[in-house]
């Protein structure tokens, strides 16, 4: 049974819809799956690929014909992504929003993602990408108003930027 | 069929259409024949033009046309399988196959022991296969409406044409210049 959106989850998709989304691809992760449940229930238009780095390539596409797409996507594809983002995106100078859930941290379930999803924000800011963090501590719209301001500031700077939100921490159990 | 050739017949049936096209040697060999503002080229991201040619069929709403090759097509086979569940009508993508990474100092490519247009059609994807360049130019050219996604599998010979200068652009600039000339943009 889909699990409904916490207010969290639901404010990143609340964000990339102030910021006028027109189609979103996506690659399938649980912990995503929110996100993207309440996109296609509002109606924006979805493309699934089946890779990150394929999911780069169809919304740069986008991108570079006017359109405002996004990706929504989980951070252990980030290894299948860099060569995409760095030959095509950034150096193509595509404003490219991407949401992505983060693992490997508190709550963790599985004791090997961390291998590569800790080390995602080290890897993304040696590939010159930009990424911003929401966690536990950021109420719910601060997470809705920062997705929408990067997606934002990707299309002013023309390059992809990255939002990490936390969707395991513990303390999202309690957070205000 | 020379890869130069084939280049000139999509060239001169696409028009100022927009063109995406496959990194390596085959950007360069159409770009020393032809460039235009709807071109877009890679110069690199092997193995993406096609996923790319689909993102851009999804927002410009008229003709799209995709020349990849047999050997960046195999790098990012899975798009095959995201190409048949959307299939926008406005999208033809041509493969230029002559079974080796021609690019790659013509080191044979697994096109070479697999039909890669079968694999295509098992997709479910509309192939057609063209041998000669008047079947690839009468094929394209019988697309101006563009109301079904097709995909090409053209044969050409293997090997790269000599003299062919080094494609030196900026892509932010082409990437700007692309979206430039696209009405949508």
């Amino acid at each position: 049974v889909p699990k409904p959106a916490t207010p969290r989850l639901a404010a990143v998709a609340d964000g990339l819809l102030d910021w006028g989304l027109e189609t979103f691809v996506y690659v399938p992760s649980s912990h995503s799956a929110p996100v993207i449940r309440n996109l296609l229930a509002a109606g924006v238009r979805a493309v699934m690929a089946n890779r990150e780095d394929e999911a780069v390539a169809v919304a740069s596409g986008l991108v570079l014909s006017g359109r405002r797409a996004a990706i929504v996507m989980q951070d252990n594809g980030f290894g299948n992504a860099l060569t995409a983002l760095t030959t095509l995106s950034l150096a193509y100078h595509v404003g490219l929003p991407i949401v992505a859930n983060s693992r490997g941290g508190l709550g963790e379930y599985n004791a090997m993602i961390q291998s590569i999803s800790a080390r995602v924000p080290d890897l993304l800011a040696a590939a010159g990408v930009r990424v911003f963090g929401l966690g536990p501590s950021d109420p719910v719209p601060v997470w809705r108003r920062t997705v929408s301001s990067a997606a934002e500031l990707a299309g002013m700077q023309r390059a992809p930027i990255v939002t990490l939100f936390d969707a395991l921490h513990p303390a999202l159990e309690v957070a205000p | 069929v020379k890869r130069l050739d084939a280049l000139r017949a999509i060239d001169e049936t696409v028009g100022d259409h927009p063109l995406v096209i496959t990194c390596g040697a085959t950007a360069r060999e159409l770009a020393s024949i032809s460039r235009r503002p709807s071109h877009l080229p890679l110069l690199d991201s092997m193995g993406l033009t096609s996923a790319l040619g689909l993102g851009v069929a999804l927002g410009h709403p008229g003709p799209v046309t995709v020349i990849d090759g047999d050997g960046s097509l195999l790098m990012g086979l899975s798009v095959l399988a995201t190409l048949a569940c959307y299939a926008p009508p406005n999208l033809t993508v041509v493969v230029l196959d002559n079974g080796q990474h021609a690019s790659a100092d013509e080191l044979e490519s697994q096109a070479a022991r697999i039909d890669l247009a079968a694999a295509a059609a098992g997709f479910g994807l509309a192939v057609r296969r063209c041998a000669d360049v008047e079947e690839l130019t009468a094929l394209l050219a019988g697309r101006p409406g563009a109301d079904a996604f097709a995909l090409v599998v053209a044969a050409i010979e293997p090997g790269n044409a000599p003299g062919i200068p080094l494609l030196l652009a900026d892509p932010a600039v082409l990437a700007a210049t692309f979206s430039a000339a696209l009405p949508s943009a």
